[in-house]
């Protein structure tokens, strides 16, 4: 099956630089797709490409095989969207905001109004003034907005931006419904790497306009190395047994940092205490996303330079 | 299409200003016939106007003779003012007979200005708000293309100032009859045209001072929309009509004094009443001329507003 979303080859040049370069990959219905990377890698322009809200320079962005550029309407009809903040008339009620983004899309009636309200827990507050909002009430009246129209792609942009641990945990909660039950295609930005980790099914990692990789959560984290970490006196002493046993060691924070497997730990133990050397404590250390993605980053920079 | 104008209607009367805006004309209405009642409390027919007018007309006679150099819009000036009290004369028309109803119409379409105002503000907004807001974001991200968005907005300011000019003729005309009531008999309206001197109902001369009136209000608010589309700065939007309102006409007369391109400039074509009374700005100036300014600098403004609009990119 091909891809709900489709980018093709996507490029978007701003006075001569290029802000977004070549990028392609497909998004699937029913998954939740996470788009990481840092600040200023292009996350937010290409999310603002693929609804519309800027041109590109070249390439394409197909949404349910629609192209974004010369289909628009039809495009567009099969997405929802929050980008960036979900800024709202503050002014109306959020029912009456409601009824304003109705009215931009055909075939929205009060009970998919009523209905949406209810499935982002607003119903008690939805006459009050969007200004007497919390930020994740507007949050919520934001993804309700994106809902409305019932969409086949919903793409949110940093959608715990400015949330509690409640709130973040709650939209999490919403997007998984989502797309496990209506089986739709969701597409969210971030920088949070934690966050991806639990939101999203598949990620793209992003840098300088350029596509770095796309994988599973799960091939993502294996790929991230099992370190053991002996906390032992004398260091010294036992880093000249570390290398005697050719074990690649170093000192790490409390002690010292290698990479072995977990079955070598009895015998690495026994070495050392035959050897007098005191053991304190064995543990082992995962290398967080964050670094793991930082790495990644990282050497995709270094083989950009050279 | 519907849809967008009642989302937009809603937009505007959702807010407080809007209602502010309309009080404050409908206050100074009220206010502008109070004095007027109160000033005309004294001011009697006078029985003798007839003398009082031949002796007019005999000086602006004796100096219209006087004046072979002077300037052509003086000259022009005295002859109508010749033309028509003699006018009066011939048909026993007394010039300020009762103040009533349509008189007070009259006077208060000088508000037109404050009508054309504020549309200017909500032209000026309407665009450049939904930036402001962040809105745009969420409105731009639907099934429908920007330039249907952009035409339901400016039918929306149009209507607003159809609005604000039914409001302005319809409460005049309410303060005017309860101030000053019915006229006796309905004094006519005396239009000097190309010479000749012809009776108009006031009516039909109100409706029509209101018409063309309106033209330099809504060029102006179609200029304002336009720096709203294109700068999406509603405070530049603003503040140039509104200076361009107050002192367009002047600039254009100064210019017109010294050179004949300012017939070309938009000011010197919005007072079409020129040519139904009184004289055009710049000699050789017609009708079909100005008419054709108007829709040059019309199209001009929209093809900008829907250009600049459907080609942005929103990134703010």
């Amino acid at each position: 099956m091909t891809g709900i979303v489709q980018l093709q080859n996507v490029t978007k040049t701003i006075k001569g630089k290029t802000i977004i370069d070549s990028l392609s990959f497909e998004v699937k219905k029913g998954e939740v797709f996470g788009f990481l990377g840092p600040n200023g890698a292009g996350k937010t322009t290409t999310i603002r490409m693929m609804v519309g809200l800027i041109g590109m320079t070249s390439g394409d962005i197909k949404i349910g095989g629609h192209s974004i550029q010369s289909n628009f309407e039809q495009a567009v009809r099969q997405v929802g969207a929050i980008v960036e903040n979900p800024e709202m008339y503050k002014f109306l009620t959020g029912y009456e905001n409601l009824i304003h983004f109705a009215r931009l899309s055909n075939q929205v009636n009060k009970e998919k109004i009523d209905e949406v309200v209810k499935l982002v827990n607003l119903s008690d507050r939805i006459h009050d003034k969007v200004k007497n909002y919390s930020l994740g009430m507007r949050q919520r009246l934001g993804v309700a907005q994106a809902l409305l129209h019932e969409p086949e792609v919903l793409i949110l942009d940093e959608p715990t931006n400015g949330l509690d641990p409640a709130g973040i945990r709650e939209m999490r909660d919403h997007l998984k419904k989502l797309t496990r039950e209506k089986g739709l295609a969701v597409i969210v930005s971030s920088h949070l790497l934690s966050e991806m980790e639990m939101m999203c099914d598949r990620i793209a990692i992003l840098q300088k306009g350029k596509l770095v990789d796309v994988q599973t959560i799960q091939d993502f984290k294996t790929g991230v190395d099992q370190e053991i970490e002996f906390d032992v006196v004398p260091i010294e002493k036992a880093l000249a047994i570390f290398q005697t046993m050719s074990i690649l060691a170093r000192r790490g924070e409390t002690g010292i940092t290698c990479s072995i497997k977990k079955v070598e730990i009895p015998s690495v133990v026994k070495r050392l205490t035959s050897e007098n050397v005191e053991i304190f404590g064995i543990k082992e250390v995962t290398k967080s996303l964050e670094e793991r993605f930082l790495e990644i980053t990282e050497e995709r920079e270094v083989s950009l330079h050279v | 299409m519907f849809n967008l104008l009642q989302n937009e209607w809603m937009k505007i009367f959702k807010r407080p200003g809007t209602f502010v805006m309309m009080g404050i004309l409908l206050v100074t209405i009220v206010l502008m016939g109070g004095i007027i009642k109160y000033e005309n409390q004294d001011v009697k027919a006078n029985p003798d106007w007839q003398q009082e007018i031949q002796t007019i007309v005999a000086e602006q006679k004796q100096s219209l003779a006087q004046m072979e150099n002077a300037a052509q819009g003086q000259r022009k000036y005295l002859e109508k003012s010749i033309a028509i009290n003699e006018y009066r004369l011939d048909h026993n028309l007394a010039p300020n007979g009762e103040y009533a109803i349509w008189s007070f119409v009259q006077d208060a379409s000088s508000l037109i200005q404050l009508a054309g105002l504020f549309t200017i503000i909500v032209a000026a907004g309407i665009v450049a708000s939904e930036f402001n807001w962040g809105t745009i974001k969420l409105l731009l991200i639907r099934p429908t293309s920007r330039a249907k968005i952009l035409l339901a907005k400016y039918t929306t300011v149009i209507s607003f100032s159809l609005l604000m000019l039914t409001l302005l003729f319809v409460f005049s005309s309410l303060v005017g009859w309860i101030a000053f009531g019915m006229p006796d008999k309905a004094t006519p309206y005396l239009n000097y045209f190309d010479g000749k001197v012809t009776e108009e109902s006031m009516i039909f001369h109100l409706i029509k001072f209101y018409g063309l009136n309106s033209i330099s209000m809504i060029m102006l608010s179609t200029m304002a929309f336009m720096i709203s589309a294109v700068f999406r700065n509603s405070s530049l939007a603003i503040g140039l009509s509104i200076f361009l309102m107050f002192t367009g006409a002047q600039f254009t007369n100064l210019i017109a004094m010294k050179f004949e391109w300012a017939k070309y400039i938009l000011f010197a074509n919005t007072d079409l009443m020129q040519y139904f009374e009184g004289m055009p700005l710049v000699e050789g100036m017609t009708l079909s001329f100005s008419v054709l300014m108007l829709v040059a600098y019309f199209v001009l403004f929209h093809s900008l507003a829907f250009f600049v609009f459907k080609k942005r990119d929103v990134a703010a």
